[in-house]
């Protein structure tokens, strides 16, 4: 498969004056202490062309950071990146043609200018003809629906149709790979599932490669077939999202209603926990690398009168937490 | 091709922009009315009660010198170093610096487009008062005054974008630039002839005013005075050696700028 997006053994380090209080302000003028934050830390992985990638973590992992360098904006401390066939580091304008970035908590649209203006003005940025220019707003006119405030000042825009007028800026010169950096952040439902479905379109009909970060779940599960997870700096998990709860279920959920009343909680065996106690509902954890599911229902049946079971995996959110969690607590014990 | 084609697009969706606020352009004449018209009142009673000449200077010249410095300081072209430091600030040049154009070259011509329509509109109506209080001087018919006059002033923009974006430059670095930009200023102001009109210089201050690139950025208004007609080789020759080693240093900086961004949330 042609690839997309190679980058390898990339790092990248801010450094930051810190102001040190036992030092005369001469000295921190002049010669300031230096924090050294390692934001990347030597991660390596390719992206096939059409894949569409999330690329997720917790706040400060490393994400935005990586979407940066990728595309030119950043430099990286080392390591090496090819996208789409170019170093972003050398070759920004000739890579900004073939590719689109949006930022979701940044505008890329002149904000008091009808959205016509921008979209032409990123036109004649991309060098496209004003034929070329007119065809293409047309197509992302239809394809976004944006016909009902295409003429209305940017400014003026709901959240939800500002997101779709940003991704429809971004595309408007073909590019065959789209970087977004949180694009649903602060939008409603609706808009989320818009926006998802307009970008599951241009990647079958456009071929457009996706590469997306989120703090959504939804975002991940609705429109991406790959997920890489990232936490300090580092690549912790690569893999399909559809295997995402099977390879991290160590966990099994099991909630119990009572026949009448659960009037008294018993001891648990070693491997189940609970995680809910009300008179009407228990719901435990199993942890499947201690005990098994059948075991942990006996265990159940036989302390509780139980009218009604419902076992389950953990939902994708939850086994996100759990992978967040597991590397910050091993990382604090290291 | 394509540079002009942006080049022209960005000054034209400028000036669309200014067109949504007609209330600047209303500011724009009043503050240059008040700061040009107080100081022509003060200079015209001075050169009245010194007879109508100072140093062998009309209040004519010196008049069309004032008008020539408050009209090109409306095209607030200066404030390119402010726009740089709000970008690297807030971090909005990420969604510039992902594109395929030059930053810089589209700050300048985003300034061009900003500043264009009050300065042509300042310009003109400041020119017809003058004319119809003070008259032309009478260099203005020389036939060489005019080509001379747009050289100089495409000198004096090129000039003043590559000193005031090697100050926005700066904020690469340091962000918060306003005290290197209020000191290059104050010397472009005071050297550009604000204060007092540079006829009336000391020799010193006048060298100063002519070999230093804040000076030399505001030649502008040298162009009222009769000695323009000989001296202009020399001044238009001193603002392109400036031109070309302010524009050298702006574009290292930038290659080292680059490298040294850092935007929120990455």
């Amino acid at each position: 498969m042609q690839k997309s997006i190679e980058i390898s053994h990339l790092t990248k380090k801010f450094t930051f004056p810190v102001k040190n209080k036992k030092a005369g302000w001469v000295k921190n003028l002049l010669s300031p202490e230096k924090r050294e934050v390692v934001a990347v830390s030597d991660i390596s992985f390719s992206v096939g062309a059409g894949e569409r990638v999330a690329f997720i973590g917790p706040n400060g992992a490393g994400k935005s950071t990586t979407i940066k360098m990728l595309t030119g904006i950043l430099f990286p401390t080392s390591g090496t990146m090819n996208v789409l066939g170019y170093d972003p580091t050398k070759e920004r304008k000739k890579l900004a043609y073939q590719i689109g970035t949006v930022f979701g908590q940044r505008s890329q649209l002149l904000p008091n200018l009808p959205l016509t203006d921008s979209l032409e003005f990123f036109g004649v940025m991309y060098d496209l003809t004003d034929t070329q220019i007119k065809k293409r707003v047309a197509e992302l006119t239809e394809l976004f629906s944006l016909g009902e405030f295409i003429d209305q000042p940017v400014r003026k825009l709901s959240l939800g149709q500002r997101m779709r007028a940003e991704v429809a800026a971004s595309l408007i010169h073909k590019p065959k790979l789209i970087l977004l950096d949180e694009p649903t952040i602060g939008l409603d439902v609706v808009a989320k599932k818009a926006l998802r479905d307009l970008l599951l379109t241009i990647n079958k009909e456009e071929k457009t490669t996706i590469f997306l970060t989120s703090h959504d779940v939804g975002d991940i599960e609705s429109l991406c077939e790959r997920t890489i997870i990232v936490n300090r700096g580092t690549v912790i998990k690569d893999l399909p999202t559809a295997d995402l709860a099977k390879s991290f279920a160590f966990e099994k959920y099991i909630d119990l209603i009572p026949t009448d009343k659960f009037l008294s909680f018993a001891e648990l065996p070693a491997g189940i926990r609970y995680l809910n106690r009300e008179p009407n509902k228990i719901t435990i954890a199993v942890n499947t690398d201690k005990t098994s599911t059948k075991d942990a229902l006996k265990a159940m049946l036989d302390l509780y009168d139980i009218e009604d079971i419902d076992v389950y995996n953990a939902d994708t959110e939850t086994v996100i937490r759990h992978i967040y969690e597991r590397t910050a607590s091993r990382a604090d014990h290291n | 091709m394509k540079e002009l084609r942006l080049a022209l697009t960005t000054i034209k969706i400028r000036i669309k922009d200014q067109l949504h606020y007609p209330g600047r352009f209303f500011t724009d004449i009043v503050v240059f009315a008040t700061r040009c018209g107080i100081l022509l009142v003060l200079y015209w009673y001075v050169f009245k009660l010194r007879g109508g000449t100072i140093s062998g200077t009309t209040f004519q010249a010196v008049a069309w010198s004032m008008f020539f410095y408050f009209t090109f300081m409306t095209f607030r072209l200066r404030d390119i170093s402010r726009e740089m430091m709000m970008d690297v600030q807030t971090g909005q040049i990420e969604t510039l610096m992902n594109k395929p154009i030059s930053y810089l070259s589209y700050k300048a011509w985003g300034r061009i487009g900003t500043g264009i329509l009050p300065m042509l509109t300042v310009g003109a109506l400041g020119a017809t008062a003058l004319t119809l209080t003070v008259g032309a001087p009478p260099l203005m018919r020389s036939a060489a005054f005019f080509p001379t006059l747009a050289l100089v002033f495409i000198g004096s923009c090129s000039l003043t974008i590559a000193v005031y974006t090697i100050v926005g430059l700066l904020s690469f670095w340091i962000e918060d630039i306003n005290p290197v930009f209020w000191m290059v200023d104050k010397a472009v102001m005071m050297l550009g002839g604000s204060y007092l009109p540079i006829a009336l210089f000391p020799s010193l201050m006048y060298k100063i005013a002519v070999f230093s690139p804040f000076g030399a950025s505001q030649f502008l208004t040298h162009t009222a005075y009769a000695k323009w007609l000989y001296e202009w080789p020399m001044l238009i020759g001193i603002q392109a050696a400036w031109i070309v080693l302010l524009g050298t240093t702006m574009l290292i900086m930038y290659k080292y700028a680059r490298k040294t961004v850092c935007v929120n949330g990455g």
